[in-house]
């Protein structure tokens, strides 16, 4: 019933020399959509094709739906859509004639849900796809994928060419699809104000390594930043295990923990002898904080 | 077609930092506080939020369920959530809790605007009358 999605245990990729995932565990529960972060070069394509199966880990293991990623059977594929940052459309059709295409090669398909959300998303599915813009390939492409119903959704960012507008349209879409919690979304991007929004799950991933995961509600609650200020000089170096960065000034400070929890509060209040508050930090803020 | 949306209820800014789930409990807390929900008003279901703000609905149905512990809403099968009838006021220290964060906001403005406490209290005191009307 409540079996993970997905799940990788310890999972590395190295090719050639370079290592490009190290020690990757996570895990999806259904009805979650995770967003997953990183900087150009992170790994976070490679993360998101291992898991597809495209490629085989190097180190440890990842499964879909209980089966090993690189030899899903044909029904297991069957329960995926991937949506690939490069599409891989075909430029002689018109974009009806490509969701036709695509549509013959399941055995179900949602025509009514395509139908709405063509409309919804303003895809020109008359035009033929070579004179469609960037934003217009990338709904096309996302049409494409969600049209036998996956219960797993992978876009590898999907709203990279899509303007403001149509962004947030496609993020509505993505809460209306797993509203019913039957869907799960898992997808990539460097647009971090949508992970504000959409996301309940957050893996940050640093040169090849998950430096988080989880809960973004956590997330925001365990990476803030301190304003101390005391009656007299702080330490030049404040004694915080888990500081990501801190700035000390006579008798005032500011620093940037990744542990939070408020019980900390009053403790380190009496130990530096100061007055703690505590500011939040938007994800931008912490996902530089986190790179520091 | 027919009816107008109905305006907005919360006021959630998934930017800020602060968790969706903790912006939507405090405007629930105060609306009930301010008497704007009163027992028995009838709340948007966590799907109805979610789509309407476009957030995840795992923040919203977490703040209801929070507040539901706290006996501020109440669970109807079937039906949408209510503001519960009777409400524990709560202690002193428990009410105090809940406006701690507006008041280190507060406090932190009123030092770099350099406003001395008794300032701001005389200030506070005068909107508390006013609001009271």
């Amino acid at each position: 019933m409540n079996e993970a999605i997905v799940s990788t245990c310890g999972l590395g990729k190295t090719i050639g020399r370079k290592e490009i995932l190290r020690d990757v565990t996570v895990e999806v529960a259904p009805g979650s959509i995770v967003g997953i972060i990183g900087k150009n070069g992170a790994g976070k394509t490679t993360l998101l094709e291992i898991l597809l199966g495209f490629s085989p880990a190097t180190s440890g293991s990842a499964q879909l739906f209980g089966h090993d990623s690189f030899t899903l059977p044909a029904n297991i594929k069957g329960r995926i859509g991937f949506v690939p940052q490069q599409d891989d459309l075909v430029n002689l059709l018109t974009g009806r004639q490509q969701l036709d295409l695509i549509a013959a090669l399941h055995g179900h398909w949602n025509a009514a849900l395509i139908e709405r959300l063509g409309q919804a998303w303003e895809v020109p599915l008359e035009r033929g796809i070579l004179n469609l813009s960037g934003g217009e390939r990338q709904k096309l492409s996302t049409l494409a994928a969600l049209g036998h119903d996956p219960q797993l959704l992978v876009l590898d960012e999907p709203v990279a060419s899509l303007d403001p507008i149509a962004r947030r349209r496609f993020l509505h879409e993505m809460i209306e699809i797993t509203a019913e919690r039957t869907r799960t979304v898992l997808f990539s991007t460097h647009i971090v104000s949508d992970l504000e929004r959409v996301a309940d799950q957050i893996w940050v991933l640093r040169d090849g390594a998950i430096v988080w995961s989880g809960p973004l509600d956590r997330l925001q609650e365990s990476v803030v930043r301190l304003r101390i200020s005391a009656r007299t000089a702080l330490p030049a170096l404040l004694p915080l295990a888990d500081c990501l960065s801190q700035r000390v000034s006579g008798a005032r400070a500011s620093a940037v923990v990744s542990g939070w929890s408020e019980q900390r509060r009053a403790q380190l209040s009496e130990l530096l002898g100061a007055e703690v508050s505590v500011e939040p930090l938007g994800l931008e803020d912490i996902f530089v904080e986190l790179h520091s | 077609m027919g009816n107008l949306p109905a305006p907005r209820l919360f006021t959630l800014q998934p930017g800020s930092g602060v968790p969706i789930y903790l912006q939507l409990m405090q405007q629930v807390r105060r609306m009930v506080a301010s008497g704007q929900l009163t027992p028995g008003t009838e709340l948007p279901s966590v799907r109805e939020v979610a789509t309407e703000y476009t957030v995840n609905p795992t923040t919203i149905s977490k703040a209801y369920g929070l507040l539901e512990n706290e006996g501020l809403l109440q669970r109807n099968r079937g039906k949408p959530m209510t503001i519960a009838a009777t409400r524990p006021a709560g202690s002193l220290p428990q009410r105090l809790k809940q406006v701690e964060p507006q008041v280190e906001a507060l406090v932190l403005a009123a030092r770099q605007l350099e406003l001395k406490a008794s300032e701001l209290c005389q200030f506070i005191e005068k909107k508390m009358e006013k609001n009271r009307e």
